[in-house]
């Protein structure tokens, strides 16, 4: 049976409401960036391509220590935030900027595949027929890319719910409001007296993770009977 | 329609330098594949931007590298009927149609949906998805979204050519229909010839990127006799068709025509290669040709290495090929008197 | 006849002598975060007279230590923070129970930043942020926790509370002022450089902090390891100690 503290629940819980809130916020502009990447020609476009993608080569434990450096008190921002009233370091809007930042390239690059896909004739025939190019992105590009965009997302979502590096950085673990799934077992592991605790929870995080996985896979599979 | 284009445009490995200035309602741009027809058609629509030059359409500036005026794609509408028929394959027959329409205010509409969709036999189509379409239906639904879209212009880039024969044949009267039902001045871009004589009066023949040459479309046609395999072929359009003896005969002005490639259908239309027609100087004793007429020779004209006469039956016009020998030895001259003698099996049906 | 004796018996001498003298040059500490200083000053002035000793240090919360050792890593000397985490390898047989004895006591204070109006632990809920040792494996934060409990405070704090894995961590949290306050003890604070002590917890709240050390099983066969483990019990050694502030019994 899952042996599961009040605290367990809570990380269960709070890893998905991070993952739900770093994929929704993560969405418009990683559809804004595909779009550029795809269907766009501009000065410096390999620096945007890199910049994509660095996120996915550097150890997540480096993004998170880039971005406590940004967001920190003493960081680059730290001023401004202050002086805003804005707190983000060691409150669950941390936690969301890692998952998004980590994540963020694997959006993308799904997007851009679902977008290169589609042929660039309708598009032109879009555009002759009246539609500017945020109207064409709308009425055409976007609902053609629907595969690209839901593989994205619930490829973030299973990366968001896996973070640690940069979450426990910058976010800090705090249970209740950062301690998601990953840091949880982490104090469990370090803790030579809770090994049934630590299972229980390991065999949550494998649910859910199957879940979006399956969830991935038939919506994905509806989407390529449609069109 | 008045259109006036002088543009340059540098590309990879193409150039392409068009200048010509011309008006109708149906006008071919005629070329071989890889000419620049479809980069012309780009251009105009306003697709690709091109390096310098001018595009006016009936007075109106859409492009001017001098003035920097470049109007988007969007506003300019000239609507494009594609060779692959580009429909949005998430979007229902109706809502393909509408795509235009809906995005053109009001004032401005000026094609009925109802009558549109009377005209395109699209009844039946309308609440079907456009995945299960057959080649001839994607293009008709293709040529109802553009038309209405109320363009100033209709670009038909080798609409035919991704069809069978068959199909590209029952597809042309749609598309002259449409264009003359809702007043719609139209460019037709295509290699065949057939075709060009079929939608348009006036041609610019394009190759190697420019305007080689302005004319009508039978003088492009019977310029070319000379060079084609096939000669100049003669479009007979025919109805009312009987059944004769394993044939079929069509009324042809006074005269009847047999031929054994005819159906019942009402109308139809013909080619007979210019190469297929025999001239005698007298009537010739008997002859296993069913078709023989009496004709006078309007006028002849050189095309390559062989002579062309025009031939008048009663009222109708044939044109018939021969070497320079050969006219020397009937003696064709402006005047004369010929007989024409052609097989029933020399016709091929058209669609 | 001979010397092809000679000769085996040197080839063997010489490879067998970098392995001994590598396991007899090393030895393995597994100390709790918060001796670290400490424990580095002892190792260097032993180091300084036994040349050849060499130290590999592993500093941590004790809970994530005791596992380390349960889990094969190698340990010659453990010292924890509390004596439960002792206690969890004596019951495993990991530790020579006859070298259990207490190295040092601590106390524990919470430091942070002046200017919030915090005396004593009743004020501690005008701050939003407080770190901790995770009570599940650093000594540090079961003090605490104790001690917030037997103060009636802990459900209060609740969501205020960022667990960090040593106590040097929290320490570190404190001085970049990413938490308002931390609970640490009494010897971190006092290398702090900007986080000032505000209160100490009172002691009748939680159980006197006292590192009990043991050589462990295969430290105990250690020569240079149990020589060490003598020298941690020295006059020198306490003298040290006091100098960093850990009371000694």
């Amino acid at each position: 049976m899952l042996a599961l503290t009040p605290a367990d629940y809570d990380a269960v819980g709070l890893s998905i409401k991070v993952a739900l809130t770093a994929m929704a916020v993560s969405l418009p502009f990683g559809i804004v960036y595909a779009y550029l990447l795809t269907f766009r020609d501009f000065k410096g476009k390999v620096l945007f391509e890199v910049a994509v993608n660095l996120p996915l080569t550097l150890p997540p434990v480096v993004i998170g220590y880039l971005l406590l450096r940004l967001l920190g008190k003493q960081g680059w921002l730290g001023p401004l935030l202050e002086a805003a009233g804005i707190r983000i370091i060691f409150t669950w809007k941390a936690a969301v900027i890692a998952s998004a930042v980590v994540g963020f390239p694997l959006l993308v690059r799904s997007i851009r595949i679902g977008m290169e896909s589609i042929d660039r004739q309708m598009i032109q025939a879009s555009r002759t027929l009246g539609a500017p190019w945020y109207d064409t992105l709308a009425t055409v590009i976007l609902p053609l890319s629907l595969h690209g965009i839901l593989a994205g997302s619930s490829l973030m979502f299973a990366r968001s719910l896996g973070e640690f590096g940069a979450t426990i950085i910058v976010a800090g673990n705090i249970p209740g409001v950062t301690q998601t799934i990953p840091l949880a077992i982490y104090e469990y592991a370090s803790s030579p007296t809770s090994e049934e605790l630590a299972m229980s929870l390991c065999v949550v995080a494998v649910a859910i993770s199957l879940v979006a996985l399956f969830l991935h896979e038939v919506l994905g599979k509806k989407l390529v009977r449609r069109n | 329609m008045e259109i006036r284009v002088d543009v340059k445009k540098r590309f990879e490995k193409f150039t392409i330098d068009a200048d010509f200035a011309v008006a109708g309602e149906r006008i071919g741009v005629f070329g071989e594949s890889g000419s620049g027809k479809s980069t012309l058609v780009g251009l105009m629509a306003g697709l690709h931007e091109p390096d310098q030059g001018e595009i006016v359409l009936d007075g109106d500036c859409l492009f001017s590298s001098r003035n920097r005026i470049n109007v988007p794609a969007e506003r300019r509408h000239i609507a494009i009927v594609f060779q692959q028929p580009s429909l949005f394959p998430h979007l229902n027959v109706r809502s393909n149609l509408l795509y235009g329409y809906k995005r053109r205010i009001v004032e401005q509409r000026s094609v009925d949906f109802e009558a549109l969709v009377s005209v395109l036999h699209l009844e039946d189509l309308l609440a079907r998805g456009v995945n299960n379409l057959s080649g001839g239906e994607n293009q008709r639904v293709a040529l109802g979204r553009a038309v209405l879209a109320s363009p100033r212009l209709l670009l038909m880039d080798e609409p035919l050519s991704a069809l069978g024969d068959d199909l590209k044949f029952q597809i042309i009267p749609f598309l002259r229909s449409v264009s003359e039902q809702f007043g719609i001045p139209f460019l037709f871009i295509s290699h065949s010839l057939v075709e060009m004589r079929l939608m348009a009066d006036k041609v610019l023949v394009v190759a190697g990127g420019r305007i080689a040459e302005q004319t009508t479309t039978d003088a492009l046609a019977r310029s070319r006799m000379g060079l084609s395999p096939v000669g100049y072929i003669n479009l007979l359009k025919l109805a009312s068709p009987r059944r004769l003896d394993g044939l079929f005969a069509y009324k042809w002005g006074r005269e009847e025509l047999l031929i054994s490639a005819g159906n019942d259908k009402a109308e139809a239309i013909f080619e007979l290669s210019s190469k297929d027609i025999i001239l005698f100087k007298q009537h010739p004793e008997a002859i296993s040709a069913r078709n023989l007429f009496k004709c006078t020779v309007a006028n002849t004209f050189a095309a390559g290495n062989r002579i062309g006469a025009e031939l008048v039956c009663g009222e109708k016009t044939l044109v018939a090929e021969m070497t320079r020998q050969a006219a020397a030895e009937l003696g064709v001259t402006e005047g004369c008197e010929l007989f024409a003698a052609f097989k029933a099996s020399a016709f091929r049906r058209l669609g | 006849m001979k010397n092809g004796h000679l000769q085996r018996l040197l080839c063997l001498f010489i490879l067998v002598l970098p392995m001994a003298s590598a396991s007899a040059g090393e030895v393995h500490l597994s100390v709790a975060a918060s001796l670290k200083d400490v424990c580095n000053e002892l190792t260097d002035r032993f180091a300084g007279s036994h040349p050849g000793v060499k130290f590999m240090k592993n500093y941590g919360g004790s809970g994530a230590l005791a596992k380390q050792v349960e889990n094969g890593a190698p340990s010659d000397i453990f010292i924890s923070a509390n004596l439960e985490w002792m206690e969890h390898l004596r019951e495993r047989r990991l530790v020579d129970t006859t070298s259990i004895c207490t190295f040092a006591c601590n106390s524990l204070v919470f430091v942070g930043f002046a200017d919030r109006g915090v005396f004593a632990l009743k004020d501690l809920h005008k701050l939003e942020r407080i770190a901790v040792g995770s009570p599940k494996s650093v000594p540090a934060g079961t003090y605490a926790m104790e001690a917030l409990k037997n103060a009636g405070i802990d459900r209060q704090l609740g969501k205020k509370l960022v667990m960090a894995r040593d106590v040097r961590e929290c320490l570190m949290y404190a001085e970049r002022g990413e938490v308002d306050g931390a609970f640490v003890y009494n010897t971190d604070a006092l290398q702090a450089r900007h986080a000032k002590i505000l209160f100490a917890v009172p002691q009748e709240l939680y159980q006197r902090v006292i590192y009990p050390m043991s050589l462990t099983v295969t430290g105990s066969r250690n020569a240079d390891a149990a020589a060490f483990f003598r020298f941690l019990q020295s006059g020198e050694a306490k003298g040290v100690l006091d100098k960093f502030g850990f009371a000694v019994k």
